[in-house]
C-alpha cells in the first residue's frame, strides 16, 4: 500500500475533514446515493473538494493520490484524489464565493426536494377539485364566508391563491420552478460527482473485507480465474489483478437517473417553451367557405411570433362523416385546400380526428362539427338555406333544429315546420302542432307533405369544427419524452459488483446489487454453481450458501 | 354468438378457479394442514389455468368487436385481472425454486376486480361497443394498456408495502384487535400464511422477531422491484397518452382531472424512489409513501371516472 504523501500538505489532510463539520447542512446534503453501502464520509470529502476546486484548477498538477482505509462498515479501498484546497484570497470574497454553492447546497437537499414534490401533488390535487375557471361569483356561491370548509377554507383562499386557474397561478408555477432548480442542483452536485465514484473499479485486497459483503460465498478447490471466465460468460465485465478479481455488471443502472432527471428538464424547458411561444385557436367553418390562418391563431405568450404561413388560406371543400351501421358517428372528415398568397393552391388533405394536417409548422386538427344550414325545396321553389341551431339537450350528444315558419309570416304567433337533426344523415320533421310528420335523408330528394306544404330536403350542409396550432416547443418536449422512456427503463437495470480473492487454493467470493437484492443471491449461486472445482476425484460438489 | 357464449364460459372459468385459489390458500392458513405441498401445487396450478382463461377472454372479445379490447371500464376491468395474473405468472416462472407467495395478493386482487366487472352494477357494459371516433387509433393500444399494466404492477407493489406496514406494526394492532373477537387483519393472514411457508425450508429455532425481519426484507425487496416495475409502465403510458392527445386535439397536456391525477400517482412513486436512496428513510417510511400510492391508484382509476367529466369521458359509469 503505498501512499504519497507530501509532507508539507499533510495539516491539509485534516482540513477536508473538518470543513465538512462547519457547514453541517452540507455533510448531511450527501446522503442520497444509491450506494447505499458507501460509507457518506469519503464520498463527501471528494465532493466537497471538488466543489472547492471548481476554481482552482491551477492545482490540477498536485494531484495526491491517497488510499483511504475507512474502518467502520464496508471498508471498501478506493484509489481517491484529493486535490489540494486552494487558499482564497480574502474573507469577504471567500463568504461572496461560497454564496452559490451554498445554495446549491440548499437545493440539492433530499427532504427539501420531497417536500416539493409533495406539495406540487397536493396542489394538483387541489386543482382537480376545485372546479376551475369559474367567475367569481361561482366560488363565492361555492365557498361561502358563513359556512367554512373545514372551517377556515372561504372563496378568499381561492381567489387570491389562484386556485380557481391553478394550473397557471403563481404558486403552482412557483412550486414547479423551484422544483425544476433543485433537480439541476441535485444533478450537478450528488449525480455527477457519482458518475465518477462508480466507474472506479477497485479491488478489495483483504478477505475479511470480501466476507463482509451482503453475499458472500467460498470455493474451496477453485481458481480465481475460472470465477472470471464463468462471469464473462454471464455478461460481467472483469478485471483480474493477480490474485484479485473485481467484476461488474449493469452500471447503466446507476447513470440512467442522471438521465432521467436531465429528460425532466428538458420536457420542463420544452413545455415552457410551448407555453410562451404557440399560437392557437379554433374555428367552425362551414362547408364551402373558407378562412385565414392569421385570422383565427392567436399567441398564447410573449415569445409568439407569427410566420410567412399564417398568410395561408385554408377553404373546406367538402364535410362529411361516416356512421356505423348502428347510426353511430363513426369518423369525421374534412376535405380542406390550402391556397398561398398568390392564389395557387399548395396542399390538399382529408382531416379526420386522429390524422391531422401539418403545413408550414402549422397543424390543423379535426376536433368538432356543427350543422351549418339546411338546404330545402318549398313547394318546388327553392333552393332555401335555412339555418340549422344548436339546441342544448343533456349528455355529451348534438341536437340541431330549424323553424321553417308557414302561413302568416308577420302574426306574432308564428306556426311552421319543425326540423330536427341530430346528425348529417337524417332529418325528422314535425308539422305546426308539433307532432311528428316524418324523417328525411338528404340524398333520398324523397318530398314530404305536411300541413299542405311540400318539403323535399336537399342537403344537409355540416361546418367543420377545426383547431389549428403551432407549437415551438414540440421537438423538444417529444425528446425529452424519449430520453424519459428510454432512461426509466434502463434505470430498471441493477448494478452488480463481484470482488473474488484468491487465498491458497480457496476463492473467497463477494458481491453487492443496488436493486435487485432479492434475485442476486439466486443468480450468484447459479454461477458459481458453474465454477469448476480443482480435485482429482470425479466428486464436485459445491457448499452452501453461508452468506446472505 | 358462438364468441359471446365463449366469452361467458371464460369469464365464468377464471372467476370460479380464482376463488378456488383464494379458498385454498385460507384452508391452509387456517387449519394450518402439513400437506400444503400438494394444495401449493394447485393452487398454482390453479393460478395458471386463470392466466390462460383470461388470455382466452380477452382475445374472444378483440376478435368479435374488432378493436383491441380496452375501450370502455369493463374491459379495463378485464385487462387489469389479467394484469394481476400475468404479474404472478412472471414471478413464478423467474422464481421456480423458491416458494412464492405472491399469489397471496395477486389472486384476491384479480378475483376482486374481475368480480367487480362481471357485477351486475355494470351489466349494461358486457356486450361490446363500438368506438367513438377519438378512439380510433394505434395509440390506443399502446397507451391504455401500459396505463393498465402499470396500475396492476404499482397496486401489487404497494399492497406488498401495505403487508409490510401491517407486520411491522402487527403488535399495535393485535393489541387493538384483541379488545374485539374478531381479529382477522390481512397482514394477520399474510404473516401466518408466509410463516407456514418459511418454516417448511428451515427450522423454527429463533424468535419470532428473526422471521418477521426476513419476512419484512423480502416484502420490502419485492414491493421495490415491482414498483419499480410498475413505474416504469405508468411513464410510458403517461407519455404515450400525451404524444396521442398532441396527435389527436392538439396540445399534448390538458391538466384534465385523469391525466393530472396519473401525474399525482407518478409523482408519489417517484418520491417513494426518492425515500429509497437515503437509507435512514428507507424500509417503514418508503412503506408509508407506497400506501399512499395505493389510495392514489384508485382515485386515479377509479374515482375520476366517477365524476365523468373531461377527456376521458369515456370510462364513465353510472351506478343503477
Amino acid at each position: 500500500m503505498e501512499t504519497l504523501l507530501n509532507p508539507s500538505k499533510t495539516p491539509n489532510l485534516f482540513i477536508p475533514k473538518t470543513h465538512l463539520f462547519k457547514p453541517y447542512f452540507l455533510h448531511s446534503n450527501f446522503n442520497p446515493q444509491p450506494h447505499s453501502s458507501f460509507n457518506r464520509r469519503p464520498l463527501s470529502i471528494t465532493i466537497t473538494c471538488k466543489v472547492k476546486t471548481s476554481q482552482g484548477r491551477k492545482n490540477d498538477g498536485k494531484n495526491i493520490s491517497k488510499k483511504i482505509v475507512l474502518t467502520d462498515s464496508a471498508p471498501e479501498l478506493s484509489n481517491e484524489e484529493i486535490k489540494a484546497k486552494p487558499k482564497g484570497g480574502g474573507k469577504a470574497w471567500g463568504v461572496i464565493k461560497k454564496f452559490p454553492k451554498r445554495v446549491l447546497a440548499i437545493l440539492s437537499n433530499l427532504p427539501l426536494a420531497i417536500g416539493e414534490m409533495f406539495t406540487v401533488a397536493g396542489l394538483m390535487a387541489l386543482g382537480t377539485a376545485i372546479d376551475q375557471g369559474e367567475s367569481p361569483e361561482y366560488y363565492f356561491q361555492k365557498y361561502p364566508e358563513e359556512n367554512p370548509i373545514f372551517g377556515f377554507f372561504t372563496w378568499r383562499w381561492v381567489l387570491t391563491l389562484g386556485f380557481d386557474h391553478m394550473f397557471s397561478s403563481p404558486v403552482f408555477l412557483g412550486t414547479l420552478i423551484l422544483l425544476g432548480t433543485s433537480l439541476m442542483a441535485c444533478t450537478y452536485t450528488t449525480q455527477i460527482p457519482l458518475v465518477k465514484v462508480a466507474r472506479r473499479w477497485s479491488f478489495l485486497q483483504s478477505a475479511d473485507s470480501i466476507r463482509k459483503q451482503e453475499f458472500s460465498d467460498t470455493l474451496p478447490q477453485a481458481s480465481v480465474s475460472d470465477l472470471g471466465v464463468i462471469l464473462m460468460g454471464a455478461g460481467y465485465e472483469v478485471f483480474l489483478k493477480g490474485p484479485s478479481l473485481y467484476a461488474f455488471k449493469g452500471l447503466a443502472g446507476r447513470f440512467a437517473p442522471i438521465g432521467v432527471h436531465l429528460a425532466m428538464l428538458l420536457i420542463m424547458a420544452g413545455g415552457t417553451l410551448s407555453a410562451t411561444g404557440s399560437f392557437r385557436g379554433s374555428v367552425t367553418v362551414p362547408q364551402g367557405l373558407n378562412f385565414v390562418m392569421g385570422d383565427v391563431l392567436g399567441p398564447t405568450g410573449f415569445l409568439s411570433t407569427p410566420t410567412e404561413a399564417f398568410n395561408t388560406e385554408v377553404h373546406v371543400n367538402k364535410f362529411y362523416m361516416d356512421y356505423y351501421d348502428s347510426g353511430e358517428v363513426s369518423q369525421f372528415h374534412t376535405d380542406l385546400s390550402l391556397f398561398d398568397m398568390n392564389g395557387k393552391e399548395v396542399m390538399r388533405k382529408t382531416l379526420s380526428v386522429n390524422d391531422p394536417l401539418r403545413y408550414g409548422g402549422i397543424t390543423i386538427y379535426q376536433t368538432d362539427w356543427s350543422f351549418s344550414a339546411l338546404q330545402i325545396l318549398k313547394d318546388g321553389e327553392g333552393p332555401f338555406n335555412l339555418a340549422m341551431a344548436p339546441l342544448t339537450i343533456n349528455g355529451d350528444k348534438k341536437l340541431f333544429g330549424t323553424f321553417l315558419p308557414v302561413g302568416d309570416t308577420d302574426s306574432s304567433n308564428v306556426k311552421g315546420i319543425s326540423m330536427l337533426a341530430r346528425d348529417l344523415q337524417s332529418i325528422v320533421l314535425y308539422d305546426k302542432q308539433g307532432k311528428f310528420a316524418g324523417v328525411r335523408r338528404p340524398n333520398s330528394k324523397l318530398p314530404i307533405e305536411i300541413d299542405g306544404t311540400k318539403i323535399v330536403i336537399v342537403d344537409a350542409i355540416g361546418s367543420s369544427g377545426l383547431d389549428l396550432k403551432t407549437d415551438p416547443g414540440v421537438p423538444a418536449v417529444y425528446a425529452g419524452f424519449g430520453a424519459l422512456m428510454l432512461t426509466t427503463c434502463i434505470s430498471y437495470l441493477s448494478h452488480a459488483q463481484i470482488w473474488a480473492l484468491q487465498d491458497g487454493t480457496t476463492v473467497i467470493v463477494g458481491g453487492k446489487t443496488n436493486r435487485a437484492k432479492a434475485e442476486f443471491p439466486d443468480e450468484m449461486n447459479r454461477l458459481l454453481d458453474q465454477v469448476p472445482e480443482i480435485v482429482e476425484s470425479s466428486i464436485s460438489k459445491k457448499p452452501d450458501n453461508i452468506g446472505g | 354468438m358462438i364468441f359471446s357464449t365463449l366469452e361467458h364460459i371464460l369469464t365464468h372459468i377464471s372467476f370460479s378457479v380464482v376463488s378456488i385459489v383464494i379458498t385454498i390458500h385460507f384452508l391452509t392458513l387456517f387449519l394450518l394442514v402439513d400437506e400444503v405441498v400438494g394444495l401449493y401445487d394447485s393452487s398454482k396450478k390453479g393460478m395458471i389455468v386463470t392466466f390462460f382463461c383470461i388470455t382466452g377472454l380477452l382475445v374472444t372479445r378483440w376478435i368479435y368487436s374488432g378493436h383491441f379490447p380496452l375501450s370502455d371500464l369493463y374491459e379495463s376491468l378485464i385487462f387489469l385481472s389479467w394484469g394481476f395474473s400475468l404479474i404472478h405468472m412472471v414471478s413464478y416462472l423467474k422464481f421456480k425454486k423458491r416458494k412464492n407467495n405472491l399469489s397471496a395478493i395477486t389472486a384476491p386482487s384479480a378475483i376482486f376486480t374481475q368480480g367487480f366487472a362481471t357485477s351486475g352494477l355494470l351489466t349494461k357494459m358486457h356486450q361490446s361497443a363500438i368506438l367513438a371516433p377519438a378512439l380510433q387509433s394505434q395509440w390506443l393500444m399502446m397507451h391504455v394498456s401500459m396505463m393498465v399494466l402499470g396500475y396492476a404492477a404499482l397496486l401489487c407493489g404497494s399492497l406488498l408495502s401495505v403487508a409490510l406496514l401491517v407486520i411491522t406494526f402487527r403488535k399495535a394492532i393485535k393489541i387493538i384487535g384483541e379488545n374485539n373477537n374478531f381479529s382477522f387483519s390481512f397482514g394477520k393472514i399474510q404473516y401466518m400464511n408466509e410463516r407456514s411457508n418459511v418454516l417448511l425450508n428451515t427450522y423454527f429455532l429463533s424468535s419470532k422477531n428473526y422471521y418477521r425481519y426476513q419476512l419484512t426484507q423480502q416484502l420490502d425487496r419485492w414491493s421495490y422491484r415491482i414498483i419499480s416495475l410498475g413505474f416504469i409502465f405508468l411513464t410510458i403510458g403517461i407519455l404515450s397518452g400525451a404524444v396521442w392527445a398532441n396527435e389527436a386535439w392538439g396540445s399534448y397536456w390538458n391538466w384534465d382531472p385523469k391525466e393530472t391525477w396519473a401525474f399525482i400517482t407518478w409523482t408519489i412513486f417517484a418520491i417513494y424512489f426518492h425515500t429509497r436512496t437515503n437509507t435512514n428513510l428507507e424500509g417503514v417510511n418508503s412503506a408509508l409513501v407506497a400506501s399512499m400510492g395505493f389510495l392514489i391508484i384508485w382515485i386515479c382509476y377509479f374515482g375520476v371516472n366517477l365524476l365523468g367529466i373531461g377527456l376521458h369521458s369515456y370510462g364513465s359509469f353510472t351506478l343503477n
